[in-house]
């Protein structure tokens, strides 16, 4: 019983690894497709990002085995998420007013 | 006088955790931070430029060689990905008991480690030799930065990687053999992490401009 889950577990670790090859593939022809938006790269790169997140999520929830852990690392992962979040968009909130400036 | 540390197999009925693993994510968490203050940077200095990436003091900017470099940098990826399920699949090893097919996948791990780091050697020299060198834009500094940093973590995991499969690493399997398959899955979470992270840095370094 426990061979045979470890058996199907296998099984899922090693199609993630064949998703995850495609998505690579997938990221990269990405950037030979025009999103571009009334001039701006940002639908390329919602694009690029978009899939990047999609693999991180499939690294972290099989390989990371996010899929089935206790309530206690979910909460810290929360927290930091929480924390990064906010760290990411400090720096959008000066946007508007750094164009051009570097 | 032996000593036992507590919760090295058994978990602590409060977290439900054994001690290693509530460790590592905490450590994780505040590598979250680290790289993602790196991020907050890259969004920082990439919103303030009119052109990205740059263009230097000399009036050249890195674009050009970028293009040349994705085939690499997606070799590396590729690279990467293949360690990370490499690495689960030692940890799987473990719980079916097959300590040689554990050291079969530790040293796949181990190698594509190597690849990654010899391809980073020949980005970098190409690079500084065409004078893209960290002081060159705001660009390059941030690629040198975070990539570098990157670069230190693999060299650790290696590090660590080498000693499970020397026999001082790998001769507690066969006295504690669960406590040595939680540090495998402890370490394995380490490199998904590192993993994760160039996850992101690929695109947004390499693709995205």
């Amino acid at each position: 019983m426990v061979s045979d889950n470890i058996s199907k577990q296998v099984i899922k670790y090693w199609k993630i690894f064949a998703l995850l090859l495609f998505c690579t593939v997938l990221t990269v022809l990405a950037v030979y497709v025009d999103f571009d938006v009334e001039g701006s790269i940002a639908g390329g790169i919602f694009v690029g990002l978009t899939i990047a997140v999609f693999k991180g999520y499939l690294v972290a929830y099989n390989f990371m085995h996010l899929n089935d852990e206790k309530p206690m690392i979910y909460w810290i992962i929360l927290v930091t998420l929480v924390f990064f979040l906010i760290l990411l968009f400090i720096p959008v909130m000066w946007e508007s007013t750094l164009v051009g400036k570097y | 006088m032996d000593i036992k540390i507590p919760y090295n197999e058994d978990l602590r009925p409060d977290t439900g955790l054994y001690n290693a693993k509530l460790g590592i994510w905490l450590f994780l968490a505040s590598e979250v931070m680290l790289f993602g203050g790196l991020f907050s940077s890259y969004i920082l200095l990439r919103a303030g430029a009119s052109v990205w990436p740059p263009i230097g003091l000399d009036g050249q900017s890195v674009a050009h060689l970028l293009e040349e470099t994705i085939g690499l940098a997606t070799f590396n990826t590729v690279a990467l990905i293949t360690s990370s399920v490499t690495m689960v699949m030692s940890w799987v090893s473990l719980k079916m008991k097959d300590i040689s097919k554990f050291k079969m996948y530790m040293w796949i791990t181990i190698s594509c480690a190597i690849i990654f780091l010899v391809v980073k050697y020949f980005e970098y020299s190409h690079k500084i030799h065409e004078g893209f060198v960290p002081a060159h834009d705001t660009y390059m500094a941030l690629y040198f930065t975070m990539t570098g940093l990157h670069v230190l973590h693999i060299i650790g995991g290696l590090f660590v990687l080498v000693y499970f499969v020397m026999p001082d690493g790998i001769k507690m399997w066969d006295d504690e053999p669960i406590r040595f398959t939680n540090r495998i899955e402890v370490f394995g979470l380490y490199w998904h992490f590192v993993d994760l992270v160039w996850i992101f840095l690929f695109p947004v370094l390499y693709l995205l401009n």
